[in-house]
């Protein structure tokens, strides 16, 4: 099917570490994830493997690591077939995984945590041992890490750091990587390239799963994309083009210049939509020299003061994790923020429960859909008027609710939002993340409200539903919403946003228009190098 | 109060002690690892039962093996449905007391006299004559039992894994831990002390069996492991303090002049046990996973 | 075959498919029921008894007649009640063991109407609001020790059972007592009792009271502004809190609604139950103990629907009056514990979530031990491993 993709190793056949072969994997509750996947992994390579959410880059790998048995196919290593009925299995085999969810024990420390895994159970805690271990492997690899400190304590980059030394330590001769990038400043990102790059021509195979075209390109020796649980192409990096790389993911060709596959340019709302730059309608939301701690304790949003004014979409940029939720959750009821003004329309919203601050006309897109924005085993009727329950319409004498009413609204919502569902009786957890995200996004927008906060409105949906739903947010802004976005997607902010701020541990290293910076500025900004530095 | 009431009160508080103890370092061994068991109620009142049954066929010692080993295999039965088929741990246990309630009522019946069954002297264990009176040896046990696990948890890379299990089981089933069995052995252990526990109420302490022996002790244990924070060591001085108003509840009805009535007095373990509570939370940090299941989809 | 085949057929299917989903709970719940019965048979043969006939003792015994289906219906009456209490706290994400103590204390407030004259019907109707006061008041306390103070409802209600059982026993013993028979209350006047339904039965009207509560609390959950908080509470706190709710609000909503059903279930008994119509302290309390907690496991058998509740109710409120006639049967009566057993087991069985899946797991595992002890009993025979 892609012959001209075909193996690029030319390598001989015994030569390889480990082969996937024909793997499908069908989930209980009836997901193809994987179909028929072959791969072929070598000693001293480094192999990116390239998709969309959901093209099954994690099922497959979990499978490699022993954490998911497959449905057919088997795993074979020139010694023969391989079977791992557990991670710990592939650990021995010599194949270990840095999980996207670190699997640390946040109150254990570093050496703790890497001596879980080692020692015979029942003999005393040899810590001492540990330790002396891990301090000799971090000399050896250059990864440095405090060893006595709970990791739940160490920001995300060291906890990925030790991540990486618990699956060193057990001396593996492949490493897969799960998106290792997403939590990790650019300078941070070179300092873990170049660690890989290392471990490579010291012998070791790695398999990096990322969804960012130009990490591949960087550092892998070879390309494998997956789509829709299939795997269509096997390149070397040497010989992929980013638009040949685009195209084998999505599965048509990206119209338009190459330079756009970062964000491409129908993932964009209309170039130009951008129309009212600047401030020119009234001010919204204002914030002023607001304190708020996170769930550890620690100050997590340190002194912010912006405004939003109505017309316009203000950005939010930065890695995730360093003080946006928190920043959010103050300004939407969900968390006491600890000193500063925040105000809409000229009243505070300070310390009032979110149904007071919905009142003032904010409508709330939550970064975590699951965990905030829907009541997944309600229907898609019930989590339809889920903040807006109260409402007249929908609430009739002694509180009973109008479920005529509420069922026309919803199948409104269902029009409007091109939500595709069985009926508003529909369980919410039987609906793809796509249209749950468009029914959240439905809800919020129907409510009419002066100032949409959106955060990370299209994380973990596939390109259309993206586009979307940023089009609905540009829509909103052109009808005079104000629009407070917070992503951790550069290019959404970028492609969006009027006026745009950088976050860093709970400040703001800068405040501007888009076309100020350039990328490489930015990407210094979010790793804490100071704007004078930068210009 | 004099001298020799203090005394008869600390005697008994040692004794009202133990099941408490026993139990709640039991369940902290579970809770550790991620189990929440609310069926020790109902494994004190069967140990407790079977513990005098052992005991009147092969004395003492076998009646407290036999309540312990029944304790662990109603564990077992918990341990089971809530790791490998992922059950509802706060249903399991609410089942276990339902069931235990009604199996050692039916016991009874059966022994003959109903509600009621007392353990003959030649099968209970002896007591040690001491300085404050006549004291059971297994408060040894008891006094021992939270240093022994306390070193066992925090120093033992067994203890490791157990809190690995409960904090984050994702982290230990990649450690090549099987999460499953680490807490199927930790809540089977638990039920184990708690088993121990209730033989001891029926075979070496009280020396009858009823059915509502074990009168809220298991949930008093629960409350001591809240208490304590999952440190066996406090867990040894909440059991000392619930065994003293026990005890002190034990010893106001003993007195002629009644200054209280004595439904009152009944109540004052289950009041101070609340309070206790109301004050101890706020500073306790329970495991992440502590009452859910572990599933690796 | 015609074109149409296809589809017709399959959405044949989809349609069987769905009633099996939907009847999936109903099924489980009957599975753990068989469950629960076979444990008590398989105990009952180990003690020397005879199964089936204690169980045909029982099943007559419930369900042979009118007479037997009063005396259920009668014993199911406080159950649905307590039920009511558990699942409306189970929905609103709680575990309110507290069903039992709440009932004691709504049994005594009730039992406060003996002290003064009234006329016949009110008399009665300020006793239910005597019994529901109290029974209220009784489950604020733990919630609002939750909300304040973080304890868990699991421990504080249980130890509000101790608490509320001695202070009943007091009560009983010190302030209703009846003068002329210590051991037990002064009697509900005839004027504030319920009337009996079906005439030398102990069924009375306080089972419409019960039914009536179902229905109550089931439109308030699925079709109130109220209950659609307290599920969405119950069910993602988080996502509840960011919706506007107060789950504050509906914790204390839901244990006063549990409170509320408690101690109607109290009153129920000492109003509603010949012959006594009042509590024995002397006793311990026969007709009330265990009232709540069995409530619990009705709710669980009724999957905590109060639909589902006054089925289940059904259930167990035929082990109790089953029960009675069972410990009377025959040459080697089985003892009125065992329905208690029974129940225990049920509960368990209640606790493991795809029960129905778990038969052909279990038949799985079963072939897979055999055929591994097969394969070591022939120690020539080994297996290619990699």
């Amino acid at each position: 099917m892609n012959a001209n993709d075909a193996p690029a190793n030319a390598r001989a056949a015994d030569g390889y570490f480990l082969r996937a072969e024909n793997i499908t994997k069908v989930y209980s509750d009836g997901t193809v994830a994987l179909r028929e996947a072959t791969l072929e992994i070598h000693p001293r390579e480094i192999v990116g493997l390239l998709g969309e959410n959901g093209a099954g880059k994690t099922t497959l790998t979990k499978i490699l690591s022993g954490l998911l048995p497959p449905t057919s196919g088997r795993v074979t290593s020139p010694k023969g077939v391989v079977r791992f009925a557990s991670p710990r299995e592939a650990l021995d085999f010599g194949i270990g995984m840095v999980h996207q969810h670190f699997a640390l024990v946040g109150t254990f420390t570093a050496t703790e945590n890497v001596a879980l895994s080692h020692e015979r159970p029942f003999a005393r805690i040899r810590l001492d041992q540990a330790r002396e271990r891990l301090e000799g492997l971090m000399k050896e690899s250059g990864l440095h890490v405090p060893l006595d400190v709970p990791v739940e304590k160490l920001a995300v980059g060291e906890q990925q750091r030790v991540e990486i030394l618990k699956v060193l330590s057990r001396g593996v001769r492949l490493l897969i990587l799960d998106e290792p990038t997403s939590v990790l400043t650019p300078l941070e990102v070179d300092e873990l390239f170049l660690l890989l790059r290392r471990l490579r021509d010291a012998g070791t195979s790695i398999i990096l799963i990322t969804h960012k075209l130009k990490e591949v390109q960087s550092v892998t020796d070879r390309i494998v994309v997956l789509r829709r649980g299939e795997l269509v192409g096997d390149v070397k990096t040497s010989t992929a083009t980013t638009e040949r790389l685009a195209q084998l993911m999505v599965g048509r060709a990206v119209e338009g210049e190459s330079t756009a596959v970062e964000l491409s340019a129908e993932q964009l709302p209309r170039a130009g939509a951008r129309s009212k730059t600047g401030s020119s309608g009234e001010s919204i939301l204002h914030v002023a020299d607001l304190v708020a701690k996170g769930s550890t304790g620690d100050v997590a949003v340190d002194g912010l003061s912006f405004d939003v004014h109505a017309g316009e979409i203000f950005g939010i940029a930065g890695v995730e994790g360093n003080g946006q939720s928190e920043l959010v959750e103050c300004l939407t009821g969900l968390r006491r923020a600890v000193s500063g003004i925040a105000t809409i329309k000229g009243t505070d919203i300070l310390g009032k429960d979110p149904r007071e601050i919905y009142r003032l006309g904010v409508a709330h897109i939550p970064e975590d859909r699951w965990r905030l924005g829907l009541v997944l085993p309600f229907t898609l009727a019930e989590n339809a008027i889920l903040g807006v329950h109260r409402w007249k319409e929908f609430r009739g004498p002694l509180s009973f609710m109008r479920w005529g009413r509420i069922n026309r609204h919803v199948r409104e919502l269902m029009d409007r939002f091109e939500i595709q569902a069985t009926g508003p009786n529909a369980p919410a957890k039987s609906l793809s993340g796509g249209n749950q995200q468009k029914l959240i996004v439905g809800r919020e927008l129907a409510k009419n409200p002066a100032i949409v906060v959106a955060s990370q409105p299209t994380r973990g949906l596939d390109i259309g539903a993206a586009k979307y739903i940023r089009d609905l947010l540009v829509e909103m802004r052109n009808n005079g919403r104000a629009i407070l976005l917070v992503s951790a997607d550069l290019d959404e902010v970028l492609a969006l946003a009027d006026r745009l701020a950088i976050m860093y541990e709970g400040r703001f290293m800068t405040e501007c228009a888009p076309t100020d910076l350039n990328r490489q500025q930015i990407g210094m900004l979010m790793g804490g190098v100071e704007r004078k530095e930068v210009v | 109060m004099n001298w020799i009431d203090l005394v008869s009160l600390l005697r008994i508080a040692l004794h009202a002690m133990v099941p408490i103890t026993l139990t709640a370092v039991g369940e902290i061994v579970g809770e550790t690892a991620g189990l929440f068991n609310i069926g020790l109620e109902g494994i004190l009142l069967i140990s407790a039962f079977a513990g005098a049954l052992g005991a009147e066929a092969g004395g003492p010692v076998v009646g407290l093996l036999v309540g312990m080993g029944v304790g662990a295999a109603i564990g077992l039965v918990f341990a089971v449905i809530n790791t490998y088929w992922k059950g509802t741990q706060m249903i399991t246990g609410i089942g276990i007391n339902l069931f235990a309630m009604g199996l050692v009522a039916f016991g009874l019946i059966q022994l003959g006299a109903p509600g009621f069954h007392a353990v003959p002297r030649a099968a209970q264990v002896i007591k040690w004559k001491t300085a404050m009176g006549a004291m059971s040896p297994i408060i040894l046990i008891a006094l021992a039992m939270p240093f022994l696990i306390h070193w066992f948890i925090k120093r033992t890379r067994a203890g490791l894994i157990l809190k690995a299990a409960g904090e984050m089981p994702e982290a230990a089933d990649v450690a090549g831990i099987n999460v499953n069995k680490v807490r199927l052995l930790a809540a089977t252990f638990g039920a184990a002390l708690a088993g121990l526990g209730g033989a001891y109420m029926s075979v070496a302490w009280i020396g009858s069996v009823t059915k509502d022996l074990s009168a809220g002790r298991g949930f008093i244990a629960l409350a001591t492991v809240v208490f304590s924070g999952l440190n066996p060591l406090l867990a040894l001085l909440g059991g000392f303090i619930f065994g003293f108003f026990q005890g002190l509840a034990e010893w106001v009805k003993t007195l002629p002049s009644k200054p209280i009535p004595s439904q009152f007095v009944s109540m004052l373990p289950y009041i101070v046990t609340l309070l206790v509570v109301s004050g101890a939370i706020g500073r306790v940090r329970f495991p992440k996973a502590l009452g859910e299941p572990y599933k690796r989809e | 075959m015609s074109e149409q085949a296809g589809p017709t057929q399959s959405r044949l299917l989809r349609g069987v498919h769905r009633t099996v989903t939907g009847l999936h709970p109903a099924l489980e719940s009957m599975l753990a029921a068989l469950i629960g019965l076979l444990v008590g048979a398989a105990l009952m043969y180990m003690w020397g008894f005879n199964p089936w006939k204690a169980y045909w003792a029982l099943l007559r015994g419930a369900y042979g007649g009118s007479y037997e289906w009063a005396s259920t219906l009668a014993r199911a009456t406080p159950l649905i009640l307590t039920a009511l209490t558990f699942s409306v706290c189970v929905r609103a994400g709680m575990f309110n063991i507290g069903a039992e103590g709440q009932m004691f204390m709504g049994a005594m407030a009730a039992i406060c109407v003996a002290l003064f004259k009234m006329p016949p019907g009110i008399h009665l109707i300020v006793g239910l609001l005597f019994a529901l006061i109290a029974g209220a008041a009784w489950s604020i306390v733990p919630a609002v020790l939750k909300i304040t103070r973080g304890v868990s409802e699991v421990i504080s209600t249980i130890m509000f059972n101790w608490i509320a059982r001695w202070l009943a026993l007091y009560i009983a013993i010190f302030i209703l007592v009846d003068p002329s028979r210590a051991e037990k209350t002064l009697t509900i006047p005839v004027s504030a009792r319920f009337p009996i339904l079906v005439r030398g039965t102990d069924f009375s009207y306080s089972f419409f009271l019960a039914i009536f509560a179902a229905l109550v609390l089931y439109f308030v959950l699925w079709h109130t502004t109220m209950g659609y908080e307290v599920r969405a509470a119950g069910l993602n706190p988080t996502a509840a809190r960011y919706g506007g709710i107060r789950n504050k609000r509906t914790m204390i909503v839901s244990f006063l609604l549990g409170g509320i059903t408690a101690g109607l279930a109290g009153a129920t008994v000492v109003m509603g139950m010949p012959p006594s119509y009042a509590a024995f302290g002397g006793g311990a309390f026969p007709e009330l103990t265990n009232i709540g907690f069995d409530g619990m496991a009705v709710a669980m058998v009724g999957r905590n629907h109060p639909i589902g509740i006054i089925v289940a109710s059904v259930l167990f409120g035929g082990l109790n009056a089953g029960g009675r006639v069972m410990q009377f049967y025959g040459s080697n009566p089985v003892p009125l514990e065992m329905v208690r057993i029974v129940m225990g087991a049920i509960v368990l069985a209640m606790s493991i979530p795809e029960l129905i899946r778990l038969v052909p797991a279990i038949k799985s595992q079963g072939e897979r031990l055999i055929a591994t002890l097969r394969r070591h009993g022939r120690p020539a025979s080994k297996e290619g491993s990699a």
